[in-house]
């Protein structure tokens, strides 16, 4: 297949509304997962991975810390003279608005698609994090005729998701799809990852957009099943869709495991992000680490039990964090003691001070926020 | 080509025959350092830090992963449209080529790539000291005193004097005279290899020395002494922090440990005076519940299942349940297996430690006469069970139960 033969578009700000106070400060695609990642890392490198060098960002409100986390691309080989990494935000004209749902925002950007030169679009939701193997998905869409492939998981869908199709399928054909405000168990879901031909994904975008429709899956796929050849293409790796901020808690926990780690970290197919040029994390001698995930940076002289250490945190003497999401470059001071805790960017926990959630109601720290 | 103030000549082409089996197959500016770095890190980020953005870097030996490692620059701001990072082999003409017979002689060779920036200085680094240095103050002072050439000094200790070349200046700095290796050391002022030439100079005292058949083609043991018997104006500049030449095993292996010496200050992510490096991109650490980890460094792709103690973890290495690394450097890729003991050693890339091996050994009383730093040379296995006693230096794989 030639180089420019795939194009992908990331929608980076799916879901946003379901992670409340973790969003305002950004979008669902640049929220920071697992010590050194932001979940963008993941759809940028799966499309790399595969060979797709041509990639739209499009976004909608907040896209700062997103801008600043992927810049020109390099980190993923995606600063391109041929295709490369593009940010679309809002086409700024008197009608300039916040995009309602993706088809909107595919309406919104057809230069991008149709300058492409691609024949296949890749749609990816910025909420999902999974290390998914493009490649094969993309040959099964052309060997399979496809006009769309949808990616899905089995178990247990995501709740609150208008637009994960839960998916009845007849071998690799999707014969019905159907939504669910609640969470699904045992069910084929998709992962928010589908391919499309080039040909119908334009005149089927505008034709909704013109009807008022806003989501792909619901308004466009369900409804054409009996008019398009749509598939799905099975991820039996792990996903983690985001729904709540439990949901997002736990996916970050869940790297606690090590067949949780290796598959989403898969060598073989690398999760690139931002470097920082960080010295590696030094453990000073009172040091106590235990089951815990932690990137370069941090200085750690306290105690740390099964939690997810961002670059540059410090952990002072005689401080216990346990069960915490500590993001970058926050501070836990001396004899701190911080339990189910997701502390922002840049916060501050002072000297001796006791901050605790549960598992159930994990506590926010926001960012900046001095506790 | 637009005119530049300095051209920075980093010379990598040396062999680092004194480190063994860990400069086998690489050149020793690629050897790596301090969990992520390399040793060329710090000339390279100190010139970028110091806002000298054309650097020549002089290969000859082994310069595969040098070439790779640098590549465009891009990890050090080196990528320029104007000037940059150039790697400069020695090459054929028509007249044919040679090898780079000595430091003076390459960048002889490569007077015309200087000539293309029209520099007013040269600054000389050499590829094998860890150091933080602002090279912007030594020039300044260089022009200050209109010297011909500046050299950068250090004081040692005076009865550690006569391993270096030795400075003898004035009050004012003004060399008199350079001693290599005296015996007996009328100073200490050790020259650190680190030279600003002004570079009308620097091209003269070249071409003279390229006409004289007897020279070794040395700036220490020949340029230096020609200008300094052409009395040409050459002053010392006095560096006082940290500065470590890591051309011996038990060098590299001190300069390594000291980033857990407290009393040291080498902070690699001082964001005024940062060193950059191109790290391969591994997943974070994870530290196992099982094991202890105290005074050390580890870094991304590690995982760590057993003990660490006053110990520099690399990249993507992994220490299993029981094993037990002490005051030892594991470098990027090696494999410590269940209950393998490493203490006081290199372990380098990509080598394995099978099973309840044991490698190294702390230094004793009984043992202080021939007590050296054990080294394990890059992709070697050490079987299981197998005893490696100090000051080894293994360079082929070790079978299961041997002892050396």
């Amino acid at each position: 297949m030639r180089a420019s033969a795939v194009a992908g578009i990331v929608f980076a700000n799916t879901s946003d509304s379901l992670l409340n106070e973790l969003t305002a400060v950004r979008s669902m695609a640049s929220m920071p997962f697992g010590a050194r990642y932001r979940i963008i890392d993941f759809s940028l490198s799966n499309f790399v991975n595969a060979g797709i060098s041509n990639v739209g960002i499009i976004t909608n409100a907040n896209y700062r810390s997103l801008m600043d986390h992927v810049g020109s691309g390099v980190y993923y080989d995606l600063d391109r003279k041929a295709g490369g990494l593009r940010i679309l935000p809002p086409y700024n004209t008197s009608l300039a608005k916040r995009f309602h749902g993706n088809i909107e925002a595919l309406a919104g950007s057809p230069a991008f698609i149709e300058r492409s030169g691609a024949d296949y679009i890749v749609l990816y939701n910025g909420d999902s994090i999974a290390n998914v193997d493009i490649e094969s998905c993309i040959d099964f869409h052309i060997e399979k005729g496809a006009d769309i492939t949808t990616v899905y998981a089995y178990g247990k869908s995501p709740e609150k998701h208008k637009h994960t199709m839960i998916l009845d399928l007849d071998g690799d054909t999707v014969k019905s799809a159907k939504f669910s405000n609640d969470s699904l168990d045992n069910v084929n879901y998709s992962i928010g990852i589908t391919v499309v031909n080039k040909k119908v994904l334009l005149p089927l975008v505008e034709e909704a957009n013109q009807e008022g429709l806003t989501d792909f899956n619901r308004d466009i796929i369900a409804n054409k099943l009996s008019e398009l050849k749509v598939f799905g293409f099975k991820h039996s790796g792990k996903v983690f869709v985001m729904d709540s901020i439990n949901s997002y808690y736990n996916a970050n926990m869940a790297l606690l495991n090590k067949d949780t780690r290796h598959d989403l970290f898969n060598l073989s197919r690398p999760i690139f992000t931002k470097t920082r040029d960080d010295m590696p994390t030094r453990y000073g001698t009172k040091s106590n680490v235990q089951n815990s995930v932690v990137a370069d940076g941090c200085i750690i002289d306290g105690t740390v039990k099964n939690s997810i250490l961002f670059r540059g945190v410090k952990v002072e003497k005689g401080a216990v964090v346990e069960n915490s999401i500590i993001m970058q470059e926050a501070l836990v001071s001396e004899n701190a003691v911080v339990d189910c805790v997701i502390a922002d960017k840049n916060s501050s926990i002072s000297k001796g001070a006791t901050v605790k959630g549960t598992k159930e109601d994990i506590f926010h720290i926001r960012k900046l926020q001095f506790v | 080509m637009a005119k530049k103030k300095c051209v920075a000549m980093l010379l990598a082409g040396g062999q680092g025959s004194r480190l063994g089996v860990l400069t086998g197959k690489i050149a020793k500016p690629a050897v790596p350092y301090g969990g992520k770095y390399r040793i060329i890190d710090f000339p390279l980020s100190n010139c970028i830090n110091s806002g000298i953005d054309t650097v020549g870097i002089l290969t000859q030996y082994k310069p595969l992963e040098l070439n790779d490692y640098v590549g465009s620059g891009k990890p050090w701001d080196l990528d320029r449209t104007g000037g940059g990072v150039h790697i400069l082999p020695p090459y054929q003409g028509q007249k044919g080529g040679d090898w780079y017979t000595g430091t003076a002689n390459a960048i002889y060779q490569n007077l015309e790539f200087i000539e293309r920036y029209d520099p007013e200085f040269v600054l000389i680094l050499s590829g094998d000291h860890i150091y933080k240095m602002d090279y912007s103050d030594m020039i300044k002072q260089h022009v200050k005193t209109n010297a011909a050439c500046t050299i950068s000094v250090l004081k040692v200790p005076f009865e550690e004097a006569s391993r270096f070349g030795i400075m003898n200046a004035d009050e004012n700095g003004k060399i008199y005279e350079f001693e290599e290796k005296p015996k007996n050391p009328k100073s200490n002022l050790a020259s650190m290899g680190i030279y600003v030439f002004s570079f009308d100079k620097l091209k003269k005292y070249l071409c003279l020395d390229a006409e004289n058949k007897d020279s070794s083609n040395d700036f220490g043991k020949d340029i230096i002494p020609m200008m300094l018997n052409a009395k040409e104006n050459m002053m010392v500049y006095k560096f006082n922090d940290y500065w470590k030449d890591v051309g011996t095993v038990d060098s590299l292996w001190e300069a390594n440990l000291d980033l857990l010496n407290p009393k040291i200050d080498l902070n690699l992510s001082d964001k005024k005076w940062r060193i950059y490096s191109r790290p391969d991109n591994f997943p974070p650490q994870y530290i196992d519940g099982e094991s202890k980890v105290e005074n050390s460094l580890v870094t991304d792709g590690c995982e760590v299942y057993g003990n660490l103690d006053y110990s520099i973890l690399f990249e993507n290495v992994t220490v299993e349940k029981g094993a037990a690394v002490e005051y030892s450097l594991v470098m990027p890729g090696a494999v410590i297996k269940e209950g393998a003991k490493v203490k006081y050693a290199i372990v380098a890339e990509n080598a394995v430690i099978e099973q309840n091996a044991s490698v190294g050994q702390e230094p004793t009383a009984e043992n202080a006469e021939d007590w050296g730093i054990t080294v394990i040379g890059a992709n070697i296995t050490v079987g299981k069970n197998a005893v490696i006693r100090s000051k080894q230096m293994i360079v082929e794989d070790v079978a299961e139960g041997e002892k050396r």
